[in-house]
């Protein structure tokens, strides 16, 4: 907005206070600039943000102090101990070192968050677009496989698929860490089931931006379609894209948890908070540290995640809130 | 309305084809039914072979679909049918081959899904219906109690926290409900029964029992299945009316901020009659849509809580007889869900329509 | 008006809940804390006011963690059913604690000297007892044993197993107790798997009751009667079972040994070990059994007895010897040696098994077939190294593991995701790196890990170098059909079983020599050549004895257990008074 009183609109009028040129307008403020301001009200968005830095840093900073070596040391004679001071979260089954497999499960967790959040996102955005841009058969045909694929519960699929590709991949090294190739199938089976949600998002928001003047106008000036969608489009529909990206990373880490519970996830000795808490609650009266630990940190993570997307939802797109 | 109903019906029946295509494909790759059908040691090479034919395992998956889907009585054998060499495309060309479909050692009894005939459960022969219908009520059980606690522990922490916005209950409602919702379903059930069950018995608490839906001792009497449903119960709903109060809070707020409430209170009308009658009403809409969408869900059982509670519903079926993978038993299941789910969100599109007289369907 | 209904629904709901904790909370745990006061001064405290059986009725609860797939035994897959067969069915003879066998539907064993058995080991007659009775009063006749073979015989039938009644030539009932059974070839293991008692035989049928069913269906599968037998013949009867929950067996009061001494027996289903411990352990169950050994402490601590019944299986490696598809270095005895010694199987057990039990050395341990001479191999690194060294494995990049010719020595290992055998893996990886084997280490669910090789069964398709779980051979006899050229699984021979792939003329003559020694020390001299021939070459490695658990609360007296037929004298069972 230009300098009103330069516009020449408001003339003095007697009697009436006039405000000077500085103290009429504050600099206007860029997006990024708003989305932070209405971002760092959020209290709970902020703690959350921090939360999932230190626990960042405590999964991936922890790797200087422990090595992989000590996360699968096994030490059959002293298997099952309390916490002490030599293992601060006490040993496992097998004598190895809880607080050192937080840490690498944590690795590994938090990777199976992001990466599966990425394959959902690409699949999810892919779709969406293609259904809500072009519309018609293109778009019933999408439509029909999105909505058979959420009519069947996530949960039971992710069973029955995680199941069928248990075993084919062999071992990977990355980063200087071996681990078990179930990782890239729970990434690849978590991403498969969970595009249909972000896919009718996309959908919803792509029907109607399509409707705005400025689609038309740049139609109109030639435009190629992939321009369309990649530079007018998705950038004004990124809001709920990018909140829904975060909260599924969430749901990711939470997907991983339940599937190795009920011991089709990652395949040990790998470790991961999920599959942590597979074998554990055998031992819930005997042991309580073999669940707790790997537990809280789950819930910590995901509870920090959920405030940082519930603190985006507010400061990117504030007409959200409700529906 | 009604043509808007029966559209939906048939729109729904080649989505419920493609569903059950995908699930049998799925379950076709997923192990072999026969493996552990020896016991405790492998099963023997002859009997595999024998069991293979006699249960109708030996044919390729497209034939075996068809028959899941229009019985095989009407089969007949026809003797030898030579298997193509075609490597890869084996599968391809076998389904093709119509003498595959035809050819059936057994002809068989096999009516069909189409027909109701929902076929024979591959670990223990009994009918899928009774396999199935010995569960349903047991999930139905927890899972109708667990919805009606949900949305009266919703409806009631959404309302108070609406009332009652920013003060300090508010943000302790608040903070505690995002906790439990970011809380995974497992880790709640182990610390509740850590503390209710384990600890509580050490302490000399009265103690809340860990398994199953009843004391064996004791009989399935009203007073045991409702004591043991406690924990599954709160388990299951803990999650939900962290969830559901936050959005009836937040549409309380926005209803409650609207015209024609101020107007209701300005004419003097009683407090709760402002509350309940004319701002619920409207904020409770979006909730009927919500419930009636979740409805369908409880069917499936909730897989983890019954398997940490031991209670006998569909999910830990669904678990048992996945592992084994019995195909009969696990389609029939889904299949229930996905027509539930189906003929729920027309009943949840009806129903918004019918309370929110704006809302009008070709 | 909205808020008094929820206040009034709340109330409701409350206040239900509270009266189901007022007579809720204490029944379960009277039964077993006071077995020495008189009973009948603590039933009305025990019982619900619904239920109030006389207070001298003998329950005894069984805490199984896997229910019932039916209770036919023509077609349940399970051990959890099998075991309990002594308790509403009956085959011809049973095996006793010593795993000798003891006549129980015939009037003596079959033998030479009686007649019973053929010289040329083809022909076995059985002569039936003549007071036997079903559970409702019908005489158990030859035609019974008719019946039972003509069903498992019949296509129509989709039973668990044929074997070994598909080698019999001809089955004669020349009356009513006498059963005539003639083999096509000369059938050496036949005590242990021809309607016998232990967990592979098949005990009979009740042809009076089943017949006009399969007349009427066509079939057997679909027999109410295998889900609800209340026709048996055992000590006991069923009565009642609801899926998920529970199931009864009350006492037969037509048992021709007299009335049991309990008077029922109720099968607790609970989801897994940690609820059957608890319910052991908090008295609500009398009987549990397959715990993992780290729960054993716990339980002696609470007063359990532990009865251990040694029914043939052991735990160990198999190690894949496929001409095409195997690992070329575990073509080299030295090398397969090296894993023997190189892993501490002795700490394992006392480590993770808690010294519970022992290490096993062949696939037939605890059992007179094994060449007496033969024990474990000791851990020894230095000679694991040293064998390495000999096959020409060496350390030529200091990368950890040894190599030879540029290829480092790494061994795919896989089995399946139960608690011990994960940790079992990686003990073992890391005992063998330290003598340089690189470990890879793989695990399945069940059911894929047993699939067929049709199925790409990683058991079944050789793609892994070692395979571990725990068989036995055809217990108490020592025939098993793994060993053989023939029973490799390839394309022209899908349904194979052997895990080694290991063709070998001198192990395949030796088996084929066994099936038809009938004389018992000739066939155990068979045995002693191949234990000893298997142990040398290292193709199966032993981990540690399998034996079943079982843990008895201690108000139970008067049990025995079998190895054979683990529950063989539950009718003499009782409680203390």
């Amino acid at each position: 907005m230009k300098n009103v009183a330069e516009s020449g609109l408001l003339q003095p009028k007697p009697g009436i206070p006039i405000l000077s040129p500085d103290e009429l307008e504050t600099p206007p403020l860029s997006l990024g600039q708003l989305t932070w301001r209405r971002f760092r009200r959020h209290r709970m968005a902020i703690f959350g943000s921090v939360t999932l830095f230190l626990i960042i840093i405590y999964a991936f900073g922890g790797m200087l102090v422990f090595s992989e070596a000590d996360a699968n040391r096994t030490d059959t004679g002293n298997a099952l101990q309390p916490p002490s001071r030599e293992h601060p979260y006490g040993t496992d089954t097998i004598g190895r070192d809880i607080l050192a497999r937080t840490i690498y499960g944590g690795q590994i967790s938090i990777i199976i968050g992001l990466t599966a959040m990425v394959m959902e996102v690409i699949l999810g955005v892919s779709i969406g677009s293609i259904a809500g841009f072009f519309g018609g058969k293109i778009d019933s045909f999408l439509m029909r496989m999105t909505e058979a694929m959420l009519i069947i519960p996530q949960i039971f699929l992710l069973l029955v698929i995680a199941r069928i590709w248990a075993q084919s991949i062999p071992n990977l090294k990355l980063m200087g860490r071996t681990f078990s190739g179930s990782v890239l199938v729970i990434v690849f089976v978590i991403g498969i089931t969970s595009w249909p949600y972000l896919a009718r998002i996309v959908r919803a928001q792509f029907l109607s931006v399509k409707e705005n003047d400025y689609i038309l106008a740049a139609r109109a000036t030639g435009t190629s379609t992939r321009d369309i969608i990649i530079r007018h489009i998705l950038p004004n529909s990124s809001a709920p894209i990018i909140v829904s990206a975060t909260l599924s990373v969430a749901a990711a880490i939470t997907l991983e948890a339940y599937i190795s519970f009920l011991g089709l996830g990652v395949r040990p000795p790998t470790a991961t908070w999920g599959n942590m808490l597979e074998g554990a609650y055998n031992y819930i009266e005997t042991a309580w540290w073999l669940w707790f630990f790997p537990g809280m940190l789950i819930a910590l993570t995901v509870l920090s995640i959920n405030f940082l997307g519930d603190g985006l939802r507010d400061a990117l797109d504030p007409h959200s809130r409700a529906a | 309305m009604t043509r808007y109903i029966i559209r939906r019906l048939l729109q729904a029946i080649p989505l419920l084809l493609i569903i059950s295509i995908i699930l049998f494909f799925l379950m076709q790759n997923m192990g072999d039914p026969l493996a552990t059908m020896g016991g405790r040691k492998v099963t023997k090479p002859e009997d595999r072979l024998r069991l293979a034919r006699q249960l109708g395992l030996d044919k390729p998956g497209c034939v075996q679909y068809v028959y899941w889907l229009i019985g095989n009585d009407w089969t007949k054998p026809i003797g030898e049918i030579p298997e193509p060499n075609a490597g890869i495309f084996t599968p391809i060309i076998q389904c093709l081959d119509p003498r595959n479909y035809i050819d059936s050692e057994n002809p068989g009894v096999r009516k069909g899904v189409l027909r109701g005939d929902w076929g024979i459960s591959l670990v223990n022969r009994q009918p899928v219906t009774k396999v199935i219908g010995e569960r349903l009520g047991n999930t139905l059980l927890l899972m109708v109690t667990a919805e009606t606690v949900i949305i009266l522990g919703a409806l009631l922490i959404g309302i108070y926290s609406a009332l009652h916005q920013y003060t300090a209950i508010d943000n302790i409602i608040t903070a505690t409900t995002f906790i439990l919702y970011s809380m995974p379903v497992f880790f709640f059930a182990l610390l509740a029964m850590y503390l209710f069950s384990v600890n509580f018995r050490r302490w000399g608490l009265p103690y809340l029992p860990t398994v199953g839906m009843f004391e064996p001792g004791a009989g399935q009497t009203p007073s045991q299945v409702a004591w043991h449903m406690i924990l599954p119960v709160a388990t299951l709903s803990f999650g939900f009316i962290a969830g559901y109060s936050r959005y009836i809070r937040s549409t309380m707020l926005e209803t409650l901020g609207q015209d024609y409430v101020r107007t209701a209170k300005a004419k003097g009308l009683p407090h709760p009659e402002v509350i309940y009658i004319h701002a619920l009403k409207n904020a409770a809409l979006p909730i009927v849509t919500l419930v009636a969408l979740d409805l369908p869900f409880l069917l499936g059982g909730a897989i983890v809580t019954e398997r940490i509670f031991g209670w006998p519903g569909m999910g830990r079926l669904f678990l048992d007889h996945v592992s084994r993978t019995d195909t009969a038993v696990v389609m029939g299941i889904m299949m229930m869900i996905a027509v539930a789910v189906i003929v729920f969100q027309i009943i949840a599109d009806v129903t918004y329509a019918w309370l929110d007289p704006r809302i009008r369907y070709k | 008006m909205r808020r008094k209904h929820l206040l009034f629904t709340i109330i409701m709901i409350v206040s239900l809940v509270l009266s189901a904790c007022a007579t809720a909370s204490t029944p379960t745990a009277v039964v077993t804390e006071v077995p020495a006061v008189e009973q009948p001064t603590e039933a009305p405290v025990v019982e619900q006011p619904t239920e109030a059986p006389p207070a001298e009725k003998k329950v005894v609860t069984f805490v199984w963690t896997q229910e019932f797939d039916t209770l036919s035994p023509i077609y349940t897959n399970m051990w959890f059913v099998s075991v309990i067969y002594p308790a509403y069915m009956c085959p011809a003879w049973l095996f006793d604690d010593q795993n000798a066998a003891f006549p129980y539907l015939v009037a003596e064993i079959p033998s030479i000297e009686n007649g019973g058995l053929s010289s040329d080991g083809r022909t076995f007659t059985l002569k039936l007892r003549d007071d036997i009775v079903w559970s409702d009063g019908e005489p158990i006749t030859s035609a019974d044993f008719k019946f039972t073979y003509d069903m498992i015989m019949s296509d129509k039938n989709a039973v668990n197993t044929r074997s070994p009644y598909d080698q019999i030539e001809s089955f004669e009932t020349p009356d009513e107790r006498t059963v005539v059974i003639t083999f096509t070839e000369p059938f050496a293991p036949w005590l242990a798997t021809l309607f016998s008692g232990s967990t592979s035989g098949t005990p009979i049928l009740p042809e009076h009751i089943l017949r006009p069913v399969f007349e009427a269906d066509g079939t057997l599968d679909t027999a109410e009667w295998n889900t609800a037998p209340t026709v048996g013949c055992g000590p006991f009867v069923f009565e009642e079972w609801q899926s998920g929950s529970f199931a009864r067996f009350v006492a037969n009061d037509n048992f021709w040994l007299g009335r049991p001494k309990l008077d029922e027996l109720f099968f607790q289903f609970v989801p897994d070990d940690a609820s059957m411990i608890a319910a052991l352990i908090a008295g609500d169950g009398d009987i549990g059994t397959f715990f993992a050994y780290s729960d054993v402490p716990q339980l002696k601590e609470a007063g359990i007895t532990i009865l251990n019944s040694f029914s043939g299986y052991n735990e160990g490696w198999y190690i894949n010897m496929h001409e095409e598809k195997g690992n070329p270095a575990l073509k080299d005895v030295r090398v397969r040696q090296a894993l023997a010694y190189g892993f501490n199987r002795e700490k394992l057990v006392q480590d993770l098994l808690l010294g519970l039990t022992g290490v096993a050395a062949t696939d037939w341990d605890v059992s007179p077939w094994v060449d007496p001479t033969i024990t474990p191999y000791p851990y020894d690194p230095e000679k694991a190294k040293a064998l390495l060294a000999d096959a020409g494995w060496a350390d030529t990049n200091g990368d950890g593991t040894v190599d030879k010719d540029g290829v480092e020595l790494i061994l795919k290992y896989g089995t399946t995701n139960r608690e011990v055998r994960q940790n079992t893996q990686a003990v073992a990886q890391q005992d063998l790196a330290a003598v340089g084997i690189g470990i890879d280490l793989q695990s399945f669910d069940a059911d894929l890990f047993f699939s067929s090789y049709q199925d790409d069964g990683p058991s079944a398709n050789f793609s892994l170098d070692i395979i571990e779980y725990s068989d036995s051979p055809d217990f108490p006899d020592p025939n098993t059909a793994i060993w053989n050229c023939s029973d490799i699984p390839s394309d022209e021979n899908p349904a194979g079983t052997s895990p080694t792939g290991l063709c070998d003329d001198k192990l395949d003559a030796l088996f084929l020599k066994q099936r038809s020694q009938v004389d018992f020390t000739e066939r155990q001299q068979t045995f002693y050549e191949i234990t000893r021939y298997i142990y040398d070459q290292a193709f199966w490695i032993g981990l540690w004895l399998d034996p079943d658990l079982f843990g008895f609360s201690n108000r139970m007296i008067n049990v025995k257990m079998s190895g054979a037929t683990p529950f063989f004298n539950i009718a003499e069972w009782d409680l203390t008074p």
